[in-house]
């Protein structure tokens, strides 16, 4: 049976900012797992976050369903408010990275190799 | 006319998995995929990428095609000596989608996803049945040992 888990990293919260979600994603990310995907992203950005780092980094697997959620994601943010997607995935983690860069999502997400480097880059300069 | 109905008579089949069409049971997808592709020989890489094809394939034919009257959808492995070949049928009608996807589209990157992986896509449809046919051509020799009839 497939599971998947999605948890909030609220030690990220003092360097993220108030407006910066911190969410750490494992296990299997397909077409079953999407709804509820999506629906938990909703409720953040409802909540009135603005941008969206979310590490893949423990994800073993990911299908094109769950990578359009998050292309959705990053479109409505940047719509909305001119926020973002940033999604950390560790280099050691190929197989996810693979289907990433297959999949195609443009300047859509931005792709980081850990949180930190996702949060400096979503920082505003200076 | 339909170009998928085999006429290599070297062609085995590997296996065959009737799946209920709902989401939960693309774990079960992937796993047969994964098992059967090592049963041919291939490796990881080989493997993974099945895996990931089958999958894409068996959400499209439970998102948007029909199951048969026990609500099923089928799964068919052929092999010959060179090439694998999973085929994923429904009892649906495919229509071409209007809208090409871009990068910021939600919808629309499994075809993408299944020709980058696969060696060939070959979609098939005729009244009431649509097959994509997954093939991968076996590059070297199959694993010492591996399962091939």
């Amino acid at each position: 049976m497939a599971f998947f888990y999605l948890s909030e990293d609220t030690t990220a919260l003092a360097c993220a900012g108030e407006q910066v979600i911190v969410l750490v994603a494992g296990g299997e990310l397909d077409h079953h797992a999407s709804p509820t995907l999506r629906q938990q992203i909703a409720g953040y950005i409802e909540a009135g976050k603005r941008s969206l780092v979310l590490d893949l980094s423990a994800v073993t697997f990911i299908d094109s369903t769950a990578i359009g959620v998050l292309v959705g994601a990053a479109v409505r943010l940047q719509e909305a408010n001119g926020g973002s997607v940033a999604v950390v995935c560790a280099p050691a983690n190929e197989r996810v990275l693979r289907i990433f860069d297959i999949a195609g999502v443009g300047n859509a997400i931005t792709l980081s190799s850990s949180r930190e480097d996702a949060l400096l880059a979503m920082a505003p300069a200076g | 006319m339909c170009a998928c109905i085999q006429h290599d008579l070297e062609t085995t089949t590997l296996g065959e998995l009737r799946l209920p069409a709902r989401s939960s049971e693309l774990g079960v997808a992937r796993e047969f995929a994964e098992a059967t592709a090592a049963a041919f020989g291939l490796d990881a890489d080989g493997r993974f990428e099945f895996a990931v094809a089958v999958n894409e394939a068996v959400t499209n034919a439970i998102r948007h095609g029909r199951p048969d009257a026990r609500g099923q959808i089928h799964l068919r492995v052929q092999a010959s000596a060179d090439s694998l070949t999973f085929a994923v049928r429904d009892c649906g009608t495919f229509t071409a989608p209007l809208a090409r996807a871009t990068a910021s589209s939600e919808h629309g990157r499994g075809f993408a996803v299944m020709s980058t992986l696969m060696d060939a896509v070959q979609l098939c449809v005729s009244p009431g049945s649509t097959t994509v046919r997954l093939t991968k051509s076996h590059a070297g020799e199959p694993a010492p040992g591996a399962a091939r009839r």
